[in-house]
């Protein structure tokens, strides 16, 4: 009953999302998850928190943010899922979220993730992480796929390098995990790292950890704002240290900074790191830098000093600093490494062969094709099945209840209507569609799309990356355009997202097949995608040319293929799921009943009136048709459904006896074409802005309008 | 500066053939150090953070079709590079074959 009482009270402390939050049995423990792409951080992030998790924005940001929270022990813990990055330069949106994150006072401890079979890239990361002086953790991952290697690594040496704990993680069998959390405990304990506890930690922990007072501790949390300002981080200078002549550099910049500033905390950054970022040229540093006046001097020698450096070393200073902070790791990576045998097992595997097959200059293009097949495949059949259990369960309902009455009309057709629209409609489609691409995001492939696609998409304006966002789309649009926050800059960004935003979504497909695919056959279908296909090379060639700036340059890493791990795939798909349940799809319900409730009444009628002279004269359809295409805003396989249910009113067999061919083509042509769906627009808006999507919006009712009207009267002044 | 230039200049004449290329040049699995990055700034910071920094071993593994993108491995992680910028990544042949020659 405490118990229950107690995680009550907890939930209500989450509840406000507060910047400091403490409950009775003591202060909330903030954790940063740290590291590159593609370590397992999400991993090791679902193995600590479970389903308790969201997923929101970064605030004012594009970039995703994960947290969760658990309780270990009495203790309570939240941790936020950084975004993967190699370092803390300003280079993409995620590097300068994590960084501003990172040393705000949210976070207490990092846990860094390294991944143990790439030691030298990952650790770049971490030695940015041990300048900005904060408590942290590092946690070395797939330690089980070094060890097969015959490579071991000495943990002690790394604790006595690096002054802080250091655990070997295997995160998808969860061995370490736990004792990550421990370790989190013991540090805020004793606030500070001792190095050569880790036996007599690991064995008796359990047992001495009750004696912790950690009261007192949290207590003296209370009055400070963050972990950080407590806790006694060691002496790094001989691990972090620059060449003579650039220390000398920053060690004159740090001087003038700290004399400037009675409290040197002010930026919340260590002085150190700030002296070194503003020699480094880091934008986001200087512009908070150079709001005071009296720091413009400071940033004015670090210019001369940043010349002298660059003249000296014939390299640009990023340069320079990279190879110093490479030339660390190196020289500390040969004491960490045992090497047990020398003869590496060095045999093809699997991964490798399908690798060698999926980058394949034909073969590769071959598999991309069945991929992106595979997904319409996937998300339909299982969609489908769903659709009908939920078509079916509504009219047994409907069976069973009087709808003779205007007002239970209202609240059986029209709520319970719309509500089962928009589940049968669209979430039906959106839960398998989020699992494939889990599986193909988990799995590796997507980055080899890319590789095969980038030139391509150079051609459009943009690198190969979109393709990423673009294969999602093809199931639905709402997460594809979501996904284009994987692009670095604006431009691209907006390209991508208006590309994404016309590619034919599952429901766009049951539009086409239901109506061409059913009474026209399947050749009609292809040269509908032909047409859609050509309007986006058309519609990225224009937006390359008027948008300004230029292309920029693929990079991207080509991680191995790996069996998606189950666990975090499936919890993945729930998170999402449970995201789009609770935030999009209540609007499309309330949307759907209001549509439903006006179409009870007739009430858009004069609809059809207005908007006549674009769907009769233009596009030669029946003036019923405008209302439809209104519909398929909200979704649109509506416009079929639809269609569908007036010819049946009308007592006709099928859709064939109220469209002509031409017509039936026109009319799905003008569906897949004419809008982004509501909640695309939205999603359009969240990651651009509201001018830019109804700008795109604008375009797209244009360019179908435009074509439709071409196909219509080029038809009707051919067949006379 | 200008005497590294001079004297990577020399080095070439002396060898008689090019010591330096960019990396869309050389062939695939050839290992070989990075010379110099000329792109400009937000892309070469990008590359000197993943490891393409001036003497780090670079090994080109794979061509994406009809003039695509580039696979290198660096430091034991593989990267996809677009060509215009790997066309801008200068590499040289380690001392070793150097010698050989």
């Amino acid at each position: 009953m405490k118990k229950h009482k107690r995680k009550h009270r907890f939930k209500e402390q989450f509840k406000g999302c507060k910047k400091k939050q403490e409950t009775k049995d003591g202060r909330i423990i903030n954790i940063a998850l740290a590291g590159n792409p593609n370590v397992g951080k999400s991993v090791i992030f679902n193995q600590l928190t479970g389903l308790s998790q969201t997923i929101g924005n970064w605030p004012g940001k594009t970039v995703e943010r994960m947290e969760g929270h658990l309780n270990f022990l009495g203790h309570y813990i939240n941790i936020v899922d950084l975004p993967g990055i190699y370092s803390l330069s300003t280079y993409s949106l995620e590097e300068i979220v994590s960084r501003e994150y990172i040393v705000s006072d949210e976070v207490d401890i990092i846990i860094n993730v390294v991944d143990a079979t790439n030691l030298e890239r990952n650790l770049f990361l971490t030695f940015q992480l041990l300048e900005l002086r904060i408590p942290i953790i590092i946690a070395i991952n797939q330690m089980d796929i070094l060890r097969k290697r015959n490579i071991e690594l000495n943990f002690e040496k790394f604790e006595e390098i690096f002054k802080v704990p250091v655990i070997p993680v295997v995160a998808v069998h969860g061995v370490g995990v736990h004792q990550l959390l421990e370790e989190v405990i013991e540090l805020i304990y004793h606030q500070e790292f001792h190095p050569h506890r880790q036996e007599h930690k690991t064995k008796h922990w359990r047992e001495h950890q009750h004696s912790f007072n950690m009261k007192s501790i949290y207590h003296q949390l209370e009055s400070k704002t963050s972990f950080k300002d407590i806790y006694k981080f060691p002496d790094l200078s001989s691990l972090l240290l620059f060449g003579k002549e650039i220390e000398y550099k920053i060690n004159d910049l740090w001087k003038q900074l700290d004399n400037r500033f009675i409290n040197p905390n002010q930026y919340s950054y260590p002085s150190r790191f700030l002296a070194l970022k503003i020699l480094e040229n880091d934008n986001e540093i200087i512009k908070i830098l150079s709001k005071k006046k009296e720091n413009i001097k400071i940033i004015e020698s670090a210019e001369k000093f940043r010349k002298e450096l660059e003249d000296y070393h014939g390299e640009d200073i990023s340069t320079i600093l990279s190879s110093e902070i490479y030339q660390n790791i190196n020289r500390v990576l040969d004491d960490l490494i045992i090497i047990k045998s020398k003869n590496e097992i060095k045999k093809e595997t699997i991964t490798d062969i399908l690798d060698h097959i999926t980058t394949h200059s034909i073969f590769g293009y071959i598999i991309l094709i069945f991929v992106l097949i595979g997904i319409y495949l996937f998300t339909f059949t299982i969609g489908d099945f769903l659709k009908g259990l939920s078509e079916d369960l509504y009219n047994n309902l409907s069976n069973n209840i009087d709808t003779d009455t205007n007002l239970s009309k209202i609240l059986w057709e029209g709520a319970m209507g719309g509500f089962f629209g928009a589940v049968g409609g669209v979430l039906v489609y959106v839960i398998p569609f989020f699992l494939i691409i889990e599986i193909l995001q988990d799995s590796g492939y997507l980055p080899r799309a890319a590789f095969l696609l980038d030139k391509f998409m150079h051609f459009l304006g943009v690198h190969g990356k979109t393709i990423i966002p673009m294969i999602l789309g093809f199931g639905c649009n709402v997460p594809a355009c979501a996904g284009c926050r994987i692009m670095e800059t604006e431009r691209e960004k907006k390209i991508s997202v208006a590309l994404t935003s016309l590619i034919p979504c599952a429901a766009t497909m049951t539009v086409v097949m239901g109506l061409v695919g059913r009474y026209l056959g399947f050749n009609y279908v292809l040269i509908l995608f032909g047409i859609n296909f050509i309007v986006i090379l058309i519609v990225g060639r224009i937006l390359n040319r008027i948008m300004p700036g230029e292309c920029t340059e693929l990079i991207m890493e080509m991680h191995e293929y790996r069996a998606p791990n189950t666990n975090v795939i499936m919890k993945q798909t729930w998170i999402r799921s449970k995201e789009f349940i609770f935030k999009s799809l209540p609007i499309i319900v309330i949307i759907g009943i209001l549509m439903e409730v006006m179409y009870i009444f007739n009430a858009l009628d004069p609809v059809n009136l207005v908007l006549s002279p674009i769907t009769v004269l233009c596009l030669g359809l029946p003036a019923v048709t405008g209302v439809f295409l209104i519909y398929g805003i909200l979704r649109k396989e509506l416009t079929v459904v639809l269609l569908g249910g007036l010819a049946e009113s009308m007592g006709l067999v099928s859709i064939l006896e109220l469209l002509t061919p031409i017509q039936m083509f026109t009319f799905s042509l003008v569906t897949m074409l004419y809008i982004p769906c509501f909640a695309t627009i939205i999603i359009i808006a969240k990651q651009t802005n509201w001018k830019y999507a109804i700008q795109i919006s604008l375009m797209e009712i244009f360019i179908a309008i435009l074509i439709g009207s071409l196909i219509n009267w080029g038809y009707y002044l051919f067949t006379i | 500066m200008n005497n590294t230039i001079t004297k990577k200049l020399k080095h070439v004449e002396r060898q008689g053939i090019p010591l330096i290329r960019c990396l869309t040049q050389c062939e695939k699995n050839e290992v070989l150090l990075v010379d110099s990055v000329n792109s400009g700034g937000n892309a070469k910071n990008r590359l000197a953070n993943l490891g393409i920094i001036p003497g780090s071993k670079i090994i080109k593994k794979k061509i994406a079709p009809l003039k695509g993108p580039l696979e290198i491995e660096i430091k034991g992680s593989k990267l996809i590079i677009g060509r215009g910028l790997a066309s801008k990544i200068l590499v040289k042949c380690p001392k070793k074959c150097q010698s050989e020659i």
